[in-house]
């Protein structure tokens, strides 16, 4: 079982909280992905295998040309559109303390 | 005395039209928040597309930095949560960068170092904070900019290296044409780890790293504060502690704000960017467009040109000037000795005075080549020339066409000289009585001047001075007998 | 006229005559849409006005229904998420975009699992979606709205997403077709990314023809997606009548025999298996060649974790903007740090929280090698797998699901083999991007259930002659929930 307090170390680098019942269902959770991940890694060779992250390569794909486009180009309010604190078109956030 | 050993995390910002993985452009801006894409300030939904140029730059750059380039450009993601990060992630290179294992050979002094890269990668510029008293103001011109990182191995062992290695550096960067690498413009900056041990310790020290300095004045006060501080500390039997410092500017570094925890990155591979082959042809391709860098031509100076590590330095410090120099003893100009001369004098002297580029320099290395042959072969005095070139500078004119307008080649028969000086003689008895009787030596150069009058400045000076000072004291002997 | 049992080539008939016009359809389709919308929820928001843009597309003037995790600009998009209840975006996505330009007129934003991460269509932050068929069982998700009010008949076609079987699962509870092409067939930007190695986009519609109309249109390059495939320039709703004599099919039968599940007392998934079987026969009757395969077990059971860890590992990354800084409500607090905090702590749901952890923690440095990759290593076993089947097999062909729409407040066991081999082995076309299909086949208890036909990679089209020739010899076709039952 994980323990409880690693799993709220996560939660805090994932920048939110839970409350101490859903910690519960979570290490129940993970004690049942864990299991089956074990069993994968028993699978014969499996460390041999080339991990696999795009369903398929085609090398089809090119890269951009570097050339003026608008596809994709927002205007500046377009850019502080949702934004909800602004001080000239910028977004204004509490000060960060480097 | 404690052994030094620095490493350096250089970024360099790449010149491109377009962001990294964005359409919006890639230039400097005064309004905020002017050249955002989706992609840049993270909206749901938006995909990175990756800029061909930035990739081709960074490989440029990694073979002349004669790293190994992978077979393919694939780009991982480093997940962090901060506000200059709008996707909460970077688009960065770990699996397989643009280029690993390469080196730098540089001048510290006159003595060669090697500096070996651990890598170099691409991978996107931040969005900018700007700080205010109680909030801070985010703006998105900067994210996704295209960065290069280039990491050295730890083999840098004094500010003084590190500097002239910065400055190789940019060089190779300005020889690539790959950035402006413009420091006081953010486009440069560099991360520097150093580390004190005991020559004979085989471990490394307690490792502190100093974080985005711009300046490289600041780099060499930051590394020499951090010698002596963390000298002290050891001096003292201290412990030197692993941290992050800042410099100030007061030139001393202070420790920055504590992580509670070492960040875990969480890296993978970013999973919208499909790999994409580099074929042999086109690193080949981009290999090509490498041109012979600084390091190298002011080897071949020396030993090709004979010229002392300081000329050949100074004329290698800019492709541009080195390119012309090289075009001017390609046209055939001799000896190479004036001709560095010329192109350190005449030539940076006028784009200094003139504040201009080599590029809105009017005289090409042809014209200069044709002045410098007529001055080898002595149909025009240096004096001359000099002036020559001057006065093609200001008219904007080719300065053989001055010379043949002008017919001022050189005259070199002392038959005709010494008929203009025999002519000025006679026009001029007072300032020739005064040389014989007066013994004022002087008039020798009214002389000259007036048949330099004569001639249209075209007479031989050396010589017709000489044909002077003999016509007068053939008269003085003469007056004398 | 009766709108809701209407194909979309019924549709344009309709208004090619002049029987009806675009903008009544558009208020047919949304009255339904509010009419239902108490009882089913298919609807995060229902479009006021009548907006088309004319064109000569087969879809010109036709209703439907857009995922709420599809960027529109100008209207609400909030992922079914609290972290994005207000926002309202400034671009476009491309199958919008396309949507738009064929004169296709949007009904709604329809109803999802938040942020498209669950199979249950119960957690959206606007409710739960209901079934159509029975208001006591799920729809299944995530794309619950699309598939409920295509299932209604409020639409005759809604766009949905689909990361392990988000469009196929829900397919087969509501009786309607779910179709998954190829990966990169059609393009993902604008896409709000759940896992972007698995997301793909598709759509939902009443019968087989339906869904290649619809996908002509929404397929295609775009230079907004680098993952996004060149145009195959095929028009597939031109091909899907084409002969299947020939093709050969296989299932995997550690899944599908009867024999493996003898001990089981669980007549809802022994029924769906037998009538499975018999409508395998049916299909060996019209030409197709069908045959059992033997799948290592190991690998089969190895489908959900690796699924789980994969797609927790990415949306974990692809989630990291919520934070209520560029978009989205903004936290309260003093810091930075605070306010972040606070935005994602009030904006996620538990749920979402967990998979979050789940997925960070696979991600760890420590976890990578033992989690991650391990997970992306034995996606390339079943890839390769299906694909070295896939030289001798047109197609896989499954039940989409092991039974009907669950019940409200059911659990399944995780471990069990229905819910290992017959409730997650959609995924295996999102390992691989393979076209994958589900057509509703039969019903057991009264519930719809769909069969699912997966094939190779860029045979979009082989796919759908496959699931048209199926469609023809059962009775499912345009089914509207509450038709009775043949």
């Amino acid at each position: 079982m994980i323990e409880k307090e690693k799993l709220q170390d996560y939660a805090r680098k994932l920048m939110f909280e839970m409350n101490d019942e859903e910690y519960t269902t979570l290490q129940q959770e993970f004690a049942v992905i864990l299991k089956q991940m074990d069993l994968i890694g028993q699978i014969p060779d499996i460390a041999k295998v080339e991990p696999m992250t795009f369903p398929f390569i085609t090398y089809q794909q090119e890269l951009r040309e570097d050339i003026e486009s608008d596809e994709g180009v927002l205007t500046v309010n377009e850019v502080l559109e949702n934004v909800k604190h602004e001080v000239d078109n910028q977004v204004k956030v509490p000060k960060v303390v480097e | 005395m404690y052994k030094v050993v620095i490493g350096l995390e250089v970024h360099c910002e790449l010149k491109t039209k377009t962001k990294n993985f964005s359409n919006s452009l890639n230039t400097y801006s005064t309004v905020p928040n002017e050249h955002v894409a989706t992609v840049d300030m993270g909206l749901p939904g938006i995909l990175p597309v990756p800029n061909k140029e930035a990739v081709r730059k960074a490989l440029k750059t990694a073979m002349a930095l004669n790293c190994q380039n992978p077979d393919e450009v694939i780009f991982d993601r480093k997940n962090y949560f901060y506000p200059d990060l709008p996707k909460g992630y970077q688009i960065t290179q770990v699996t397989k960068p643009c280029g690993i294992n390469g080196y730098l050979d540089i001048f510290v002094g006159e003595e060669e170092k090697r500096i070996f890269i651990h890598q170099l990668h691409l991978e996107e510029d931040t969005a900018s904070l700007e700080h205010y008293n109680n909030y801070s103001l985010i703006d998105y011109n900067r994210s996704g900019i295209p960065l290069m990182e280039i990491v050295t191995e730890p083999c840098i062992t004094s500010s003084d290296e590190a500097i002239s290695f910065l400055e190789a550096l940019r060089n190779v960067f300005l020889y690539c044409q790959v950035s402006d690498a413009r420091s006081d413009k953010g486009q440069m900056r560099c991360d520097v780890n150093i580390s004190l041990m005991k020559p004979d310790d085989d471990k490394l020290g307690t490792k502190v790293e100093m974080k985005n300095i711009n300046a490289f004045t600041s780099v060499r006060a930051a590394i020499d504060y951090e010698i002596k501080r963390q000298t002290e500390i050891l001096d003292q039997g201290g412990k030197v502690k692993q941290e992050t410092r800042r410099i100030d500017e007061d030139g001393k570094t202070y420790p920055m704000r504590e992580k509670v925890d070492a960040i875990d990155y969480k890296y993978f591979i970013e999973p919208n960017i499909p790999p994409v082959k580099l074929s042999k042809e086109y690193l080949d391709s981009i290999r090509q467009e490498i041109p012979v860098l600084e390091f190298e031509r002011i080897k071949n100076y020396q030993q090709d040109y004979g010229l002392s590590f300081y000329d050949a330095s100074v004329l290698a410090k800019d492709k541009g000037i080195a390119d012309y120099f090289e075009a001017v003893i390609k046209e055939g100009a001799k000896p190479i000795e004036s001709v560095a001369n010329w192109v350190m004098t005449v030539v940076l002297g006028t784009l200094n005075k003139l504040d201009i580029t080599l590029e809105e320099f009017f005289i090409t290395p042809k014209m200069l080549a044709g002045v410098l042959k007529l001055i080898n072969e002595d149909k025009i005095s240096l004096n001359h020339g000099k002036k020559i070139i001057y006065q093609a500078i200001k008219e904007k004119k080719d300065p053989i066409d001055i010379i043949k307008e002008n017919n001022i080649e050189q005259i070199k028969d002392d038959q005709i000289i010494l008929q203009h000086v025999k002519d000025a003689l006679e026009e001029n008895p007072l300032q020739v009585d005064q040389y014989i009787k007066e013994g004022k030596d002087y008039v020798k150069n009214f002389f000259v001047g007036k048949v330099m009058q004569k001639t249209n400045r075209q007479a031989d000076p050396v010589l017709t001075l000489d044909l002077i000072v003999k016509e007068l004291e053939k008269r003085k002997d003469n007056e004398r007998k | 006229m009766d709108y809701r049992h209407k194909t979309i080539m019924d549709l344009r008939s309709c208004l090619d005559e002049g029987k009806v016009t675009a903008e009544e359809l558009f208020e047919t389709a949304k009255d339904l849409a509010k009419q239902y919308q108490e009882q089913d929820n298919s609807f995060v928001s229902i479009c006021d006005k009548f907006k088309m843009k004319q064109s000569q597309s087969l879809l010109s003037g036709i209703p439907y229904g857009l995922k709420d995790n599809i960027s529109t600009s100008g209207i609400l998009t909030t992922a079914s998420s609290n972290i994005l209840k207000d926002y309202i975006p400034v671009y476009d996505a491309t199958v919008y975009q396309k949507l738009k330009q064929s004169g296709a007129v949007l009904v709604g934003k329809t109803t999802l699992d938040e942020l498209a991460m669950g199979g249950t269509g119960t957690t959206a932050h606007t409710g739960i979606v209901k079934n159509p068929w029975d208001s006591a069982r799920m729809i299944g998700g995530s794309s619950a709205g699309s598939a409920a009010s295509v299932a209604r008949g409020v639409v005759p076609f809604a766009i949905g997403t689909d990361t392990g079987d988000s469009i196929r699962k829900p397919a087969s509870f509501g009786g309607v077709v779910g179709f998954k092409p190829t990966y990169g067939r059609v393009s993902r930007y604008g896409l709000f990314a759940f896992a972007s190695s698995l997301d793909h986009v598709g759509c939902l519609t009443r019968n087989v023809l339906d869904a290649a109309i619809v996908t002509d249109v929404i397929k295609g390059y775009d230079p907004l997606d680098m993952t996004s495939l060149k145009d195959d320039g095929k028009e597939y709703h031109k091909m899907v009548n084409n002969s299947i004599k020939g093709r050969k099919l296989f299932y995997i039968k550690e899944a599908c025999d009867l024999d493996n599940y003898q001990d089981q007392d669980d007549s809802e998934l022994i029924e769906t298996l037998k009538q499975f079987h018999e409508v395998l026969d049916k299909l060996r009757g019209i030409g197709f060649e069908i045959e059992g395969i033997s799948f290592d077990k190991d690998l089969l059971n190895a489908i959900y974790p690796a699924y789980m860890t994969i797609s927790c590992a990415e949306a974990t990354s692809n989630n990291a903007n919520l934070t209520g800084i560029q978009f989205g409500p903004r936290g309260e607090g003093n810091s930075i740090e605070e306010i972040m905090f606070d935005a994602r702590s009030k904006g996620f749901s538990e749920l979402i929280k967990r998979r979050f952890i789940l997925g960070s923690y696979i991600l760890q440095k420590e976890n990578q090698e033992r989690l991650f990759l391990n997970a992306c290593r034995v996606r390339r076993l079943i890839v390769d797998k299906v694909n070295e089947l896939f030289k001798k097999y047109d197609g896989l062909i499954m039940p989409a699901s092991g039974g009907i729409a669950p019940l409200f407040g059911t659990k399944s066991d995780q471990l069990s083999d229905r819910y290992l081999l017959l409730e997650n082995h959609l995924a295996i076309g999102n390992f691989g991007g393979f076209p994958s299909i589900t057509v509703p086949a039969f019903f057991v208890d009264a519930m719809p259930v769909g069969i699912n036909i997966t094939g190779r990679i860029m045979e979009d089209d082989v796919v759908l002659m496959m699931a048209q020739a199926m469609e023809n010899i059962l009775k499912c076709k345009n089914m509207v929930a509450g038709d009775k039952i043949v």
